[in-house]
């Protein structure tokens, strides 16, 4: 890129991001709307009585006439839609059929547990991967390429609840190390909860780890040995940068843009991973509460876990893009029209 | 120098070799298992959670129903899923790859974003759901499974047809008045195939996982034996840890078959872009 071009682009750059941030936030309203759009037709549109997801025969008349007028079963379908829209606005999302509470207050305490170990898993498995990712590019070779693409392969292939299953039976069973499940020892001491949280979220974080790091290292590698490549990184080391220098200092800023685009696509799975975590170690967030909910036939919880879990991952996705968009200068400069 | 062939070359990838063995013995469980085993149904004589043994090599269920004949007919149901899903994959993923990125414009664009979309939302949840309000049953499960899994493949046929759409031999099948559904299913769709193939592999891996997941979670059809209802059975009547074998050998089945997919699709994606220095 010649001096011209650039100094003639910079003034423009805080409007091309601020298009660039717009643009991205409409697009993840777009795809919560085709997320729920999804659902409500699903529902409504399987064979046999739609009002079967929402009313159970334990409900009394006046619970019945009340969710009819709230979801509007008996009109047409976008009249029902338009409820269906409105009442999400609302954070209404119907009544639990076990519970007998709205999803609403169900869910969103659960919530909390389920980003808690979303989040720490995430860290820990970046904190461990991308080291790992560039050292591994460093120590190329075929010993190392094949160490990594068996590990890989190895990593993406573990079925979680053998995973979790065997962690207890070593750590909490055979060692006593760790608490069986749950996330608190009932009664505890308020000065000792934190740390007592921390205890039984060591094992499903270690599972959630296992299960996603491969993925990390790989993107962080692949592209670590591209970057490597580029006349810039030789600029440096020409210029006398140390070696530690050109991987920490050059090359890991462009090298991280994929890993964090990956980890960004990786979050679906995560979700996924922590729904069956969390049925093992009867850790009390969503996963657990949708397995509960399946064997009651729940409905309407499942349906509220899967719109507040799409929104969560919608919501991460975006704020990934923002990464790419602060480490990739050319996001900034162009609105994200490469060249 | 003649050059090799894709046979030739996949037969030199020993993790290649490996996965193809073990789907080779996955298949011979699946199909002709079943026609030796006995299928296993209601009680049975034998000592209920009794531990494998020369009589039953993998032990008995809470039912005393022998586990190694339920890992079989598991076989067969986890089969017939994740070919039953790459079907259902296949004919969405490929056709909007193909009209996405040969067509281009606003209509590429558009098929592009629906990929996007369907690439963002988490759908085990959603899988959840959709199974739960059909009912258990393992054409539901496998179908749900085949719907959620084309956007990858989608987005992989849509990038090599980008590429090949530029090329010489197109442009003149264009000119030549081919008609353009011929030039991508037959021209295009035959050079994407290598890359389409390596992510088919990954979709037979991952349907087998995610009914194990979804059996695990309560949502297996209760008349077909499959690995992640052995579980569910297991971890519902609390025997998961004291009859350590009825969670570690369906679990083990279930991996064999995900690693050995994985490994073909390793193989044939190193024998299609070879590492050279």
């Amino acid at each position: 890129m010649s001096g011209a071009t650039c100094t003639g682009q910079r003034p423009k750059a805080p409007s091309t991001m601020f298009q660039f941030i717009t643009l991205r936030i409409l697009k993840g309203a777009l795809t919560f709307l085709a997320a729920i759009t999804v659902t409500f037709l699903i529902v409504r549109l399987m064979p046999g009585d739609p009002t079967t997801a929402f009313i159970s025969d334990s409900m009394s008349p006046q619970d019945v006439a009340a969710l009819n007028t709230l979801l509007g079963l008996d009109r047409s379908l976008f009249e029902q839609y338009v409820l269906f829209i409105r009442n999400l606005a609302h954070l209404e999302m119907g009544q639990s059929f076990f519970f007998k509470e709205p999803v609403g207050a169900i869910i969103v305490p659960r919530l909390g547990w389920t980003l808690l170990l979303i989040g720490t898993s995430l860290f820990i498995t970046l904190l461990i991967g991308i080291p790992l990712g560039v050292y591994t590019a460093r120590h190329k070779g075929q010993w190392v390429d094949q160490t990594v693409s068996t590990l890989i392969v190895l990593g993406i292939s573990i079925f979680i609840p053998l995973l979790a299953f065997l962690l207890v039976y070593l750590f909490s069973l055979t060692l006593g190390w760790t608490p069986v499940g749950g996330a608190m020892t009932p009664g505890i001491d308020d000065s000792e909860k934190l740390a007592d949280i921390a205890r039984h979220m060591i094992l499903p974080t270690i599972t959630l780890v296992i299960v996603n790091l491969a993925q990390i290292v790989l993107y962080t590698r692949t592209s670590m040995l591209d970057v490597l490549k580029e006349d810039y990184i030789r600029t440096a080391r020409a210029k006398g940068v140390s070696d530690q220098g050109v991987t920490w200092g050059h090359a890991l800023r462009n090298a991280m843009i994929p890993t964090v685009t990956v980890t960004g696509l990786m979050l679906g799975k995560l979700v996924a991973g922590a729904v069956l975590t969390e049925t093992v170690f009867s850790w009390p967030g969503l996963g657990s509460m949708i397995y509960e909910a399946v064997q009651k036939q729940d409905f309407p919880l499942l349906q509220g876990a899967f719109i507040v879990l799409a929104f969560s991952v919608i919501l991460m996705t975006l704020v990934t893009d923002l990464v790419v968009a602060w480490l990739d200068p050319r996001i900034k400069l162009h609105g994200g029209t490469t060249q | 120098m003649r050059e090799r062939s894709f046979v030739q070359s996949f037969a030199q990838h020993s993790l290649g070799r490996i996965g193809l063995a073990g789907i080779v013995v996955m298949l011979l469980f699946g199909i002709v298992g079943p026609l030796l085993v006995p299928y296993p149904s209601g009680y049975n004589d034998a000592t209920p959670l009794a531990l494998p043994s020369a009589q039953n090599w993998l032990g008995t269920d809470a039912l005393g129903l022998n586990l190694f004949d339920q890992i079989v007919w598991g076989a067969r149901t986890s089969l017939f899923i994740s070919v039953t899903a790459v079907l259902v994959a296949s004919g969405i993923g490929i056709p909007l790859g193909l009209v996405s990125g040969f067509l281009g414009g606003r209509m590429g664009g558009l098929i592009d974003s629906v990929i996007e979309i369907a690439m963002t939302i988490p759908t085990l949840p959603l899988m959840i759901l959709i199974s739960a309000i059909a009912g258990p049953s393992v054409s539901t499960v496998a179908v749900v499974i085949g719907v959620f899994s084309w956007p990858t493949l989608a987005r992989i046929v849509r990038n090599s047809t980008l590429k090949l759409a530029s090329l010489p031999y197109i442009e003149a099948a264009v000119i030549l008045g081919i008609p353009r559904r011929t030039i991508m299913f037959k021209h295009i769709l035959i050079n994407a195939a290598g890359p389409a193939l390596v992510d088919l592999t990954i979709i037979m891996a991952t349907a087998v996982l995610t009914e194990a997941g979804l059996s695990y979670l309560g949502l297996g059809d209760p008349n077909a034996w499959s690995w992640g209802g052995i579980l569910q059975t297991a971890f519902k009547g609390g025997q998961h840890f004291h009859a350590w074998w009825l969670i570690v050998f369906p679990s083990l089945a279930i991996m064999f078959f995900v690693i050995s997919f994985n490994l073909l699709g390793l193989g044939i994606n190193e024998t299609l872009n070879p590492k050279r220095e």
